[in-house]
């Protein structure tokens, strides 16, 4: 095999590349194509059932390719896994778990720490500043299952923070989260994007895709659309990729995108 | 008190129960809160069950000595089966689990049923005969508890991670399937290490009772885990020392086994008594400056 010269730009954080991925038979999703910088972050929008968790699993390399390719910051997803982090939905945890807040987020370190080792200073004070990243300092000591929705998720993402990671990948986190919460979020992930990370963030929220991500995919089955969120975000994509049916908008403050 | 706690070990082999069952309880004690963070009760019910064709099977072949190889054989090998069974999901976890401990119970009893001894047989493998434990298979616990401790203090973050937020960790790639393995191995060991002593029947309740007690006072798991080892160790020195005074000084004979197992039931029920009283407590009033 020849030897590649050293590139000269830093890798994407995510290149997909005719990305094909099939539960048996049936296609979960079909020649997804697109591009991630580090510092950008990007919207998965499409309906239930789209594809956008099997999306990022694959992105995690936790599900085969049946076609196509991903590279995460240069390099295969199972190569690129210690860059990445991924913030799965709060509840889908046991609420029930006897577990602090403190000892969640230093889970973000397991991978740093090893099997043995006890956990230096260094990664408690990662987990402490990820903790203050989102504004729950002071809920280290509580149990995680008695923070509110929105705080659980808080604390999911500062585990991810706490981890350093390159890329960070977020299923549907502003899910059933209130207000507070869904700005304490947003900031944090703002202060990564800021540090160069690259976000990738499945949502039906498109209000919260205009506030969070450059770039928005729009996904079901297939791609509908991917590029900078505000040229992307049309009516007519939109409903394209929703089949017609109503979309899944919140009340008070529904932005549809204005061709 | 001294009476019924210290004295009857004077003798070697109620000494030799002693220290077997308090090994023991700690021991379960310690995974069964592994097992309670992972909701696999149902699925220790089922290796208690699975783990009986072996022991009978190392009886037959060999006598006494044969039921912890016997017994360790099918563990293994039901470890194995339920990793690979709830791992795809096609069958519904608790309806493969059923099936496959009626099977296996059934082929031990029929087993058994073939001996000419059969009700004393049946018993002593259900029920455990722990006044008869020997060195060696002392020794035996010993080696077991070593392997599993050192397991679990090794896999402590994997199992915690895997435990709390499955895919989260595999996510941070952890291998889930080995982890799942080594949670069946560790159980199946506790298992096979207890059946002799205490009967395949009431191996659960000291899985499951220490750490249920546990987790019901405390919510952190660097007590959980001290708590739930120390009450399996205390059951079984309160319960063997209890069926001793009441089978030798009132004429009441009390199978030991049965007797540590009640221990555990009443210190469940002193820790729920706990927990509600500590929840009742008036919150410190707030002192008037």
């Amino acid at each position: 095999m020849e030897t590649t010269p050293e590139p000269q730009v830093p890798p994407p954080a995510l290149d997909l590349d005719e990305v094909t991925v099939a539960y048996g038979p049936a296609l979960a999703l079909e020649n997804i194509d697109g591009m991630v910088a580090p510092g950008e972050a990007v919207a998965l929008i499409g309906p239930n059932g789209a594809g956008k968790s099997t999306l990022i699993k694959a992105i995690l390399g936790l599900v085969p390719l049946a076609g196509g390719r991903i590279s995460v910051l240069g390099r295969s997803p199972a190569a690129a896994r210690r860059d990445v982090a991924y913030v799965p939905q709060a509840d889908t945890l046991d609420p029930e778990f006897p577990i602090s807040v403190g000892q969640v987020v230093l889970m973000g370190r397991y991978r740093r720490i090893g099997w043995l080792r006890r956990a230096k200073a260094a990664d408690k004070e990662a987990a402490r500043r990820a903790l203050e990243q989102v504004g729950l300092a002071d809920r280290a000591r509580h149990r995680f299952g008695t923070l509110s929705g929105g705080q659980r998720q808080r604390v999911l993402l500062a585990r991810a923070i706490a981890a350093e990671p390159r890329l960070l990948l977020l299923d549907e986190p502003f899910n059933g989260v209130d207000a507070v919460s869904e700005q304490a979020l947003l900031d944090a992930i703002a202060l990564l994007k800021q540090d160069g990370a690259a976000v990738v963030v499945s949502t039906h929220d498109l209000a919260l895709a205009h506030l969070a991500c450059e770039e928005v995919c729009l996904l079901n089955r297939r791609q509908y659309g991917f590029g900078p969120t505000q040229a992307t975000l049309t009516p007519d994509r939109l409903r394209a990729t929703y089949g017609g049916h109503a979309l899944e908008l919140r009340g008070d403050r529904v932005i549809v995108a204005h061709s | 008190m001294y009476q019924i706690f210290i004295e009857p070990f004077r003798f070697p082999f109620m000494a030799r129960a002693l220290a077997e069952l308090m090994i023991l309880g700690a021991l379960a004690g310690t995974v069964g809160v592994l097992i309670l963070l992972r909701r696999l009760a149902f699925m220790t019910d089922a290796l208690t069950h699975t783990v009986f064709p072996g022991v009978v099977i190392g009886y037959l072949l060999s006598g006494e000595g044969g039921i912890f190889w016997g017994a360790l054989i099918a563990g293994a090998a039901t470890a194995v089966l339920l990793t690979l069974l709830t791992r795809h999901r096609a069958v519904t976890e608790d309806a493969a689990l059923a099936v496959l401990l009626t099977t296996f119970f059934a082929v031990g009893v029929v087993l058994v049923s073939r001996e000419s001894g059969y009700t004393a047989d049946l018993t002593a493998f259900l029920f455990g005969r722990i006044l008869t434990v020997t060195p060696a298979q002392l020794t035996q616990t010993l080696a077991v508890t070593a392997l599993v401790i050192a397991m679990m203090v090794i896999l402590r973050r994997p199992l915690l991670a895997r435990s709390f937020d499955p895919e989260g960790a595999r996510a941070s790639g952890y291998r889930i399937g080995l982890l799942d393995l080594a949670t069946n191995t560790v159980v199946a060991l506790v298992v096979v290490a207890s059946v002799r002593a205490v009967g395949t029947v009431l191996v659960i309740a000291l899985l499951i009772v220490p750490a249920a007690a546990a987790r019901v006072v405390s919510d952190r798991l660097a007590l959980i885990v001290p708590i739930a080892a120390v009450l399996g160790a205390f059951a079984g020195w309160a319960g063997l020392a209890v069926s001793y005074d009441a089978s030798i000084h009132h004429g009441l004979r009390l199978a030991s086994g049965g007797t540590v197992v009640l221990v555990l039931i009443a210190g469940h029920l002193v820790a729920l008594a706990a927990a509600a009283v500590i929840r009742r407590r008036p919150r410190p009033v707030r002192r008037a400056a």
